[in-house]
């Protein structure tokens, strides 16, 4: 085997960092080691994106099942090309952050996804998805004010309950299959479909954020540190669209389920004024057109749904980036206290525009390929309404993320603001917008960059091409987002954010978490009461009673035994007031020792 | 004020500060006003080989439905959903 077709597992390096970083001196040459080290990964990641060879690799059998870290093929190959050039992305972004701990939290979390895309099992897959739980909550959790801290929490028991159901599902796929292997379930979620498919199904769309599972999105992801939403934005549900695709393919459900995603966070995003909110609304948005395009599952739509989640990966990336810098730098990302930047921070702006023309689906941008795929895919297999709830969504895309919040944002009505005080933005956190800025146009002007890469071959025989840059494409593009942003300039007044919290499904999450409380915890309060209550008075009982007992097997048979015993009797005195801890625990523990030993001692004496 | 606390901007930053003005916002505007036209011409220009939901064989039907479901889009949310589902902002006390 040469080295060519050697493979290297991609989250291997990102794991062995984050466990070498926080050991690291903080100055000199553990400083220096340390920004090496958020570098060597992802770049050992790209290399294994390219080279790594078609095949199952690194499986061994466990308990009977062979398990499978490696499985690299066609599906598996893009998005774990595209999650090693985020990664990299990312880590330059956060190269200035202090705080080891973030950048432990972020490694291990690329780790996770990257572990899912390559498992070729249901248990590997459960394990790295853990990871990435785990990993994102503290990416949340490390900002370190109490509104992070709680939403983390809410996020991490969420997730936690998303991944039970994956692996009950699991659990029951395999004792009614025997088989572990994660393949397509061709149940098409039709009558008969069993319940572990459903299960897994479910475990699987709390990640991607399926309506009405998706409140934990917007709750979480404005509340992340800085650099720790820019990572969240890309690997959470694009690992969910990977699975789906792998395991649910031509599930008409999901169709419908991704138009309802598409539209409905488009509509919360043009109320939303809080901009990371506003961007997690549109997340919620465009992975509804990759899982409408699962779910339509054709050749073209599933390539779209692939090259969708490419494309998004670097403009949301790229989005979550440029607002970063501003919250960075001005201290909010809320769009009521924000305006007359675009002096300030012009090239923050135009990052941050470049992204924004790229999620309306621009022709220049690489959102004109990849979305557009998807809306003709959906069109040319006759699901009609599925294509018009698709383009509904690029004209409130455009008009929320293209025009209102950079408006508000930099200009806002408002003059050029010169009293604010800005945090210079540190050069490397630029570096890492100007890598997804360049590869967002780059995959505009050249779409074979990207499709060369797709899950199915785009030929005649497969009947997916498309050529994005036909003369029609562009003008409808050009017509649709032109409109939509005479619509935005009618409306500008009407669409004026302000401060508010619109309600959204976690108003029940939270009902269910306090129904919860009520039915579970109160009950096991109550009786822990009532527990502890009998424990002090029989407990105490049996204790003083013991301890008669001891003085009177003392008195009357040791010391009248053994000579000498009474230098014995005052040392096991001593020992004796020390475990007077006044835990029942303890007690019951010693006395239990006790017995033991004076049975010995009848016995063997 | 300060002087010294004024931020000084950079000549992109600046030039974007210049485009402000009242006279050259209606510069772009009339810019962007006649590249909303191009575009319309355009339509009766470039056919569309595939309509796939019968009105879009019709020149003006993109440009009609952009206009129309941004307008439609932003008032149902902003003038009916919103004012029914909005909160305090510390509605949950999570701040």
């Amino acid at each position: 085997m040469g080295i060519s077709e050697m493979f290297i597992h991609p989250s291997l390096a990102f794991v062995i960092a984050a466990i070498i970083l926080p050991f690291l001196p903080r100055a000199g040459w553990g400083q220096s080691l340390a920004r090496a080290l958020l570098l060597i990964p992802p770049a050992i990641a790209i290399y294994a994106a390219f080279t790594n060879p078609l095949g199952h690799h690194a499986s061994f059998d466990w308990l009977g099942q062979t398990l499978t870290l490696g499985r690299v093929d066609e599906m598996s190959r893009i998005f774990v090309q595209v999650f090693a050039v985020m990664s990299l992305a990312g880590l330059v972004f956060s190269l200035h952050v202090e705080d080891r701990y973030q950048h432990v939290a972020a490694m291990f979390y690329v780790a996770g996804g990257l572990g899912c895309v390559l498992a070729g099992d249901f248990l590997t897959l459960f394990l790295f998805w853990e990871i990435m739980a785990i990993g994102s909550t503290f990416l949340v959790m490390l900002n370190r004010t109490r509104e992070s801290v709680l939403a983390g929490f809410r996020y991490f028991l969420y997730h936690v309950l998303g991944g039970l159901l994956l692996l009950a599902g699991l659990v029951m796929r395999y004792k009614a299959t025997g088989t572990l292997d994660f393949v397509w379930e061709d149940w098409l979620g039709r009558a008969g479909t069993p319940v572990y498919s459903w299960l897994i199904l479910a475990g699987f769309c709390v990640n991607a954020a399926v309506v009405p599972l998706h409140a934990w999105l917007p709750d979480a992801y404005p509340r992340g540190t800085v650099t720790g939403s820019v990572f969240m934005c890309a690997f959470t549900t694009k690992t969910a669209v990977y699975v789906l695709m792998r395991g649910f393919q031509n599930w008409e459900i999901l169709a419908v389920a991704g138009t309802v995603m598409a539209v409905y966070g488009v509509l919360y995003a043009s109320m939303e004024n809080n901009a990371r909110r506003i961007l997690s609304y549109h997340i919620v948005s465009q992975v509804g057109y990759m899982v409408a395009g699962i779910g339509l599952g054709t050749a073209m739509t599933v390539n779209g749904a692939a090259a969708h989640a490419y494309a998004h990966i670097l403009y949301k990336g790229l989005l979550f980036m440029s607002v970063g810098a501003v919250l960075y730098a001005a201290g909010t990302a809320k769009l009521d206290e924000l305006g007359g930047l675009a002096g300030r921070l012009p090239w923050v702006m135009v990052l941050y525009m470049v992204a924004a023309l790229s999620i309306s689906g621009l022709p220049v941008f690489n959102g004109f390929i990849s979305k557009t795929m998807t809306i003709a895919g959906a069109a040319e297999s006759h699901h009609y309404w599925i294509a018009l709830g698709l383009e509904v969504a690029a004209v409130g895309t455009f008009i929320s993320v293209g025009l209102k919040l950079p408006y508000f944002a930099f200009w806002g009505g408002r003059p050029l603001d010169l009293k604010r005080e800005l945090k210079p933005i540190p050069a490397n956190m630029y570096a890492g917008m100007a890598i997804l800025a360049a590869l967002c146009v780059a995959q505009g002007l050249y779409p074979e960059m990207l499709y060369k890469y797709l899950p199915v071959v785009m030929s005649e025989a497969n009947h997916n091409l498309y050529d994005p840059w036909a003369a029609w494409n562009v003008l409808q593009a050009c017509l649709l987002l032109g409109f939509a942003g005479l619509a935005f300039y009618v409306m500008r007044q009407v669409i004026t954010p302000h401060k508010a919290l619109n309600l959204d499904f976690d108003w029940f999450y939270r009902l269910l978490g306090r129904g919860v409380l009520a039915l579970i915890c109160r009950p096991i309060a109550w009786f822990d009461n009532i527990w502890t209550r009998v424990y002090q008075t029989i407990g105490l009982r049996f204790v003083n009673l013991f301890a008669r007992l001891t003085v009177f097997f003392d008195r009357r048979l040791i010391d009248g035994v053994v000579d000498g015993t009474a230098y014995s009797v005052r040392g096991a005195g001593r020992l004796g007031a020390l475990a007077q801890s006044g835990q029942l625990q303890q007690y019951l523990g010693l006395m239990v020792t006790l017995l033991v030993i004076i049975l010995a001692l009848v016995c063997y004496s | 004020m300060n002087d010294q606390h004024i931020p000084k901007l950079s000549p992109f930053g600046r030039w974007l500060e210049e485009n402000r003005t009242p006279a050259r916002r209606g510069l772009w505007r009339k810019v962007m006003f006649g590249l909303l036209g191009v575009l319309a011409v355009l339509n009766f220009i470039v056919p569309n080989h595939h309509p796939h939901f019968g009105a879009d064989k019709y020149p003006g039907f993109w440009p009609v439905f952009g206009l129309l479901v941004g307008v439609v889009m932003v008032f149902f949310v902003k003038k009916i959903v919103q004012p029914l589902i909005k909160r305090p902002e510390d509605y949950y006390g999570d701040l």
